[in-house]
């Protein structure tokens, strides 16, 4: 496997899968078809990166510890295969363990459609205020939380990782959300969550869903915002600017 | 008095965001300062003062990131700099006033045998490296964890348009910790062809660090003992510390120095000078650029070098620095604040010891800024000739107006 692959692998189990939890949270369908599923599952690349999420009662959790329990395991030959299947190619994993949860697969399947559609939305989608706002809360939670995973294994950040100094950003898209934040420690571990968090090293202050979603997609001139008021920033400016260049890059795997 | 309003920059930048990327690039866009309360376009400059677009008077201690030395408006340099482009400055040759300056550093510098020049610091810390990989056939550098060598690919603290390999031979160690360098070079035992550093440490974002007692005999010892080139990077530091280089200053002589900032007083000169037996190395690189050779601005260089000497101006810059520093800690402490202030009193930075995250520096300056005096909140600040006691009196006083209001907003 190259680099490449193995990372986008990575970002595919670590940073967009987990979305699903919020995805239940924000989106109604979604939290219909979790509350009808109850099911664990194990997305395991062959001597390679592995996820597992447990989906009940409308609740969706990830986790990343390998002896975390799954009822269904799904084996992929290989990273280039997991992430074909996020790619919506075609991608058939083995199924191992309880092959008789295989049926869930398909309302499984339905959620990361929908997703899909809020991860790669359409230019008609965001068109929609509500649409838009909750795209920016899910990319920028697959932002931060890819963040974590280019920090790790992205030789191209090494020196942003090195200068990475450690505390927090609050991240605040004005006037009412959403928030989020990042925590970055003295040994560069990265953690990431949704909400706002007390005294944080730094806050970046966006004006504006419209602000955000296009700073998300990548057409933002943010020295040009910083300068002109569309984005703020405060307090430990290495600390968002080092992360910036990570955020960069989970955008440039993720395109 | 009324607190400035910076409308007129803010329309100026938005034009300029229409039509140039960033809207101002590098280290002056408004990001690096305190956007929206900061000027982000200047006017006119006179001594130690300059106007910015809006008509705010501010009293100077950036100095435009280092070249004005002397001050705005300095006659004798813009007299030099006027007569030579009346003569004309971009000719097919150089004009003799490229053998002069070159002439004049040699006779300055303790280290200098030689002298080449561009227009900023990057093309000679880049030229440097070049030189010493091409006197020692070896890959690496080292430089300090931190340090800002330029906006070059190897050493920018950008991120964008790189790629890994540009900065795959750049090592870095802990500034003042000699024993990581000498593990380092060990390390990489016959790929080291130099090492880079600054006079002192001076990152952004970070308190300036005075070299250690024994930390540049150290750094001297080993590039000896491991046949590294030793490269100091004066362009901050370099003729606001002594007249001959930093490294009379601290105490050592490097092998190549690299000078800019405050060599023209605001005109556009970068030097390098070296040491005889790094000259047939820097004469195998190629080293041009168009206006490397532009006359007018090496007669304001040699002006400004005759200038410094004549008036003493570092004993004057000294002087004020020290009546600046022992200002504002005094200050500082009297609204119970625990003002710092790191660095040579020509070269200051102002940080809070109670603080890492700048909040209250960057109230403390964008205060000062609304009222007319410029002090960067995560960039070192400078001293020019042009300060007088008056100056910094008016800079004190404004200070502890801020000083107060740090201390209202975040109480200690």
């Amino acid at each position: 496997m190259d680099d490449r692959s193995f990372i986008l692998a990575n970002l595919h189990l670590h940073a967009v899968l987990p979305r699903l939890a919020d995805l239940v949270r924000l989106d109604e369908e979604a939290r219909s078809i979790a509350s009808k599923m109850n099911l664990s599952v194990r997305f395991r690349v062959l001597r390679g990166p592995s996820q597992v999420m447990a989906i009940r009662e409308g609740t969706v959790e990830a986790s990343d510890d390998p002896s975390a329990p799954a009822e269904l395991g799904l084996l992929f030959a290989s990273c280039d295969q997991l992430n074909r299947m996020f790619m919506q190619k075609l991608a058939v994993p083995l199924p191992y363990k309880r092959i008789d949860k295989l049926i869930q697969m398909r309302q499984f399947g339905r959620l990361t459609e929908i997703m899909t559609r809020y991860l790669r939305p359409s230019d008609r989608d965001l068109e929609d205020p509500a649409f838009k706002k909750k795209f920016v809360e899910m990319t920028l939670q697959t932002g931060l939380a890819g963040a974590a995973q280019v920090a790790k294994y992205d030789r191209k950040v090494e020196h942003a990782v090195e200068l990475l100094p450690h505390g927090s950003i609050q991240f605040s898209v004005l006037p009412d959300g959403p928030f989020a934040f990042v925590e970055v420690d003295p040994d560069k571990k990265i953690r990431s969550g949704s909400g706002k968090i007390d005294s944080p090293s730094a806050n970046l202050d966006i004006n504006g869903v419209d602000v955000a979603a296009d700073l998300l997609a990548d057409r933002l001139d943010q020295f040009a915002a910083l300068g002109g008021g569309d984005l703020r920033a405060t307090g430990l400016l290495p600390l968002i600017d080092e992360f910036n260049a990570l955020l960069d890059r989970v955008g440039k795997f993720l395109a | 008095m009324s607190l400035y309003s910076f409308d007129k920059s803010k329309e100026m930048f938005l034009r300029a965001t229409r039509v140039i990327p960033t809207g101002i690039s590098g280290n002056k866009n408004p990001a690096f300062a305190i956007p929206g309360a900061f000027p982000y376009f200047a006017e006119r400059g006179e001594g130690c003062r300059y106007w910015d677009v809006d008509g705010n008077e501010y009293i100077d201690f950036l100095c435009g990131f280092g070249p004005m030395v002397l001050g705005f408006g300095y006659q004798k340099v813009d007299d030099a700099y006027d007569a030579q482009r009346r003569l004309g400055s971009a000719f097919n040759h150089p004009t003799p006033r490229t053998v002069e300056l070159a002439e004049k550093l040699v006779e300055l510098i303790p280290c200098a045998d030689w002298a080449a020049f561009g227009r900023n610091g990057s093309d000679v810390t880049t030229y440097a490296i070049q030189a010493a990989r091409e006197k020692t056939q070896r890959r690496k550098i080292i430089v300090a964890r931190g340090a800002y060598h330029g906006s070059h690919a190897w050493c920018t603290p950008g991120h964008g348009g790189l790629i890994e390999e540009d900065k795959r031979h750049i090592l870095a160690f802990t500034w003042n910790d000699a024993t990581e360098l000498e593990d380092l070079v060990k390390k990489h035992r016959g790929d080291v062809a130099g090492v880079m550093l600054t006079p002192h440490h001076h990152p952004a974002f970070g308190e300036q660090i005075l070299p250690g007692p024994s930390f540049w005999s150290d750094v001297r010892r080993i590039c000896d003992e491991h046949g590294l080139v030793l490269i100091c990077d004066d362009i901050r530091d370099g003729f606001r510390l002594h007249m001959r280089g930093s490294g009379e200053y601290f105490g050592f002589v490097p092998d190549m120095m690299c000078f800019c900032k405050a060599i023209a007083n605001g005109y556009s000169v970068s030097a390098i000078v070296g040491k005889e037996e790094l000259k047939a190395a820097a004469s195998k690189v190629f080293f041009t650029g168009t206006y490397y050779t532009a006359a007018a601005d090496l007669a304001a260089a040699i002006a400004t070098l005759d200038e410094l000497q004549e008036v003493s101006a570092i004993d004057q810059m000294m002087k004020m620095g020290k009546l600046l520093c022992e200002g504002l800690v005094k200050r500082g402490e009297a609204h119970g604040l625990q003002a710092k202030v790191t660095g040579p009193p020509t070269i200051p930075f102002l940080s809070f010891a109670n603080e890492r995250d700048f909040r209250r520096s960057q109230r403390f300056s964008a205060e000062c800024a609304r009222r007319g005096v410029l002090f960067h909140p995560h960039h070192n600040w400078f001293l020019m000739y042009a300060h007088r006691e008056a100056d910094i009196q008016q800079a004190l006083d404004v200070a502890d107006e801020a000083f107060g209001l740090v201390r209202k907003e975040f109480g200690s």
